[in-house]
């Protein structure tokens, strides 16, 4: 016997979770899907292919006080309620990924506490077999049925609504989802890795190009799941009693971010930062976790207000790659 | 206990909203007044007293000779130099009027023997050092009230380093250029909170060109969907007194002058 759940049920599960914890998940709002807090009864978009901001939010604030001084005292930020966040299979992995990185020594303690209040419910049409890196996976198995795969304490706990049926699973119909070329571009982390690191010294007209399209605005790192860069100020209150620290999402295709005191900047021009973008993604990554820092969401190459088309470019850099190697042997 | 720090405020030819935004800060304000010495502001108090002073804010384009005159008396007479707001620190709505047009309008509305008092629109900086703009049509409180905290503490305040379109992806506004719809988003300072944007306006740039700002892609994309005056349209409203702006558009000029 399994627990199943009707689709129709999910919002009603995701409302009453809202008793107990701040619930958020993804609701159609105009064109767009978007990440938001869920109230009574609201509709859940359980099969969004992209949202603009990614599920990172809330796990890493765009604006965050850490904590404050006040007159010489330290006063920690104040506690945060639990919360879920309902997303999907790729939302899910670029924040599995994200733990990894933040869990780095020296951790992100601020990022891992509000890790530690969360619970990831995850939706899909895939089939889950063991854990996932999810609380709590909503399979979907037909048209109107869910099945339920609890990975730990906090998924259990869900599992206790009276939402949830004892049944026997039902018979697979949903429609897997293929991989799409992106996906399967990423598959090889490592053939990725060489050929961005190859491009840099012999397809240096790529990159030429590309700093004269780049509006470095810096959405694709806001937009990104996997993009965790900040910058840190201090506050000061008029009186000078209090000085409040604060973070926000800083971009490494902006032009402050790797200039230094005395107003050195490292990457001088916007083709060095564009390029640095898909180094730390593609190669750095590779190197420091033996995986791109990419799920293949879509989200950069969608919302770039110039249009760059990261795919293709990526695709195009292994054919390039490709063909010099196997001219050398 | 140490002298709390003098601050004076004056204003150009504007339309006050800037100092409209300070009076806004309300309870803010208050405290502002209880750690400083607000010695001249006519807009909002009796008190003017004469220099020197620690912080001269300057709200205003100066237009006249009597103007441009106060404006290099008062660098002499500060030990900080602000300009508040796009008109101080862009030349703003007033810079979008150019000279020769001016002269013919002069002569419309006044006559041929009416004697100019305007010289030329231009913002603060054309005249003397100054150590800080707060850009924006009206500034933004956050934003005023975050620089007067940090010249408080004894910073140096920044401009913001990132685009409008931080806080605009934030506020969860449609990219206005992927709907194909004029925007300088991406190469304007932040700190406005995208409110334009918001409000189903386009960005026109009035909190300033951000540092290194990638103007000729941004053109680029422009022109996929806009024409060129239009382009030019966008850019003359706060930013025609500004570097890019000649290099964008002066030379184009030159040639249409000499067909």
């Amino acid at each position: 016997m399994a627990k199943i759940i009707p689709e129709k049920e999910i919002p009603s599960l995701a409302s009453e979770l809202t008793k107990t914890h701040t619930v958020y998940a993804p609701v159609i709002k105009g064109d767009e899907t978007v990440f938001s807090e869920i109230n009574d009864s609201a509709e859940i978009a359980l099969n969004y292919s992209q949202t603009p901001l990614p599920p990172k939010m809330y796990f890493l604030p765009a604006n965050e006080e850490l904590f404050k001084v006040v007159d010489d005292e330290l006063q920690k930020a104040g506690g945060i309620k639990p919360f879920i966040v309902f997303l999907n299979l790729k939302d899910l992995k670029a924040v599995n990924y994200l733990d990894k990185i933040m869990q780095k020594e020296p951790a992100d303690t601020f990022y891992l506490q509000r890790r530690s209040v969360s619970t990831l419910v995850a939706t899909t049409e895939s089939a889950v077999g063991s854990h996932n890196g999810s609380d709590l996976t909503l399979e979907k198995r037909n048209n109107s049925t869910y099945l339920a795969h609890s990975f730990t304490e906090k998924g259990n706990k869900i599992l206790k609504s009276s939402l949830f049926k004892e049944a026997p699973i039902p018979e697979k119909s949903a429609q897997e989802p293929l991989p799409n070329h992106f996906d399967e571009l990423l598959l090889d982390s490592g053939l990725l890795a060489q050929a961005v690191e190859w491009s840099r010294e012999n397809s240096p007209s790529t990159w030429e190009a590309l700093g004269k399209i780049c509006l470095s605005c810096g959405i694709c790192t806001y937009v990104c799941p996997l993009c965790f860069c900040t910058s840190t100020e201090d506050k000061t209150s008029i009186d000078g009693s209090e000085c409040t620290r604060c973070r926000k999402w800083d971009a490494c295709t902006l032009p402050r971010f790797a200039q230094v005191a005395g107003g050195h900047n490292f990457r001088p021009t916007q083709k060095d930062r564009y390029y640095n973008w898909f180094y730390h993604k593609f190669v750095r990554a590779y190197k420091e976790f033996g995986q791109a820092q990419c799920v293949a969401c879509g989200r950069c190459q969608k919302y770039c207000p110039a249009g760059i088309d990261i795919e293709k470019i990526l695709t195009r850099l292994v054919e390039d790659y490709k063909k010099a190697h196997t001219k050398k042997t | 206990m140490k002298n709390k720090p003098k601050i004076a405020i004056f204003d150009f030819t504007d339309c006050e909203g800037c100092e409209v935004a300070l009076v806004s800060l309300r309870e803010k304000l208050v405290e502002i007044a209880t750690e400083t010495e607000i010695v001249n502001w006519r807009l909002a108090q009796k008190k003017a007293d004469d220099g020197p002073y620690d912080i001269v804010l300057i709200e205003g384009t100066p237009i006249t000779q009597t103007e441009i005159d106060t404006l290099k008396f008062l660098r002499g007479q500060t030990k900080i130099l602000v300009g508040l707001g796009s008109c101080a620190t862009l030349a703003g709505i007033p810079g979008i009027i150019d000279k020769e047009a001016r002269s013919g309008w002069y002569e419309k509305i006044y006559g041929k023997d009416y004697k100019p008092r305007g010289i030329d629109a231009l913002p603060l900086s054309a005249y003397v050092l100054v150590d800080y703009s707060i850009h924006g049509c009206p500034v933004d409180k956050s934003e005023l009230l975050r620089v007067i905290q940090e010249l408080l503490a004894g910073k140096t305040p920044k401009n913001p380093g990132y685009s409008v379109c931080f806080e605009c992806k934030l506020a969860g506004n449609p990219c206005r250029l992927l709907d194909k719809k004029p925007c300088l988003g991406p190469i304007t300072a932040g700190g406005c909170g995208a409110i334009c944007i918001k409000g189903g306006s386009p960005c026109y740039g009035c909190f300033g060109i951000r540092q290194d700002a990638q103007v000729d892609n941004l053109v680029m994309t422009l022109r996929k969907f806009s024409d060129p005056a239009k382009i030019e349209n966008y850019f003359s409203m706060f930013l025609k007194k500004t570097p890019e702006y000649k290099k964008l558009f002066d030379n184009k000029k030159e040639r249409n002058g000499k067909p």
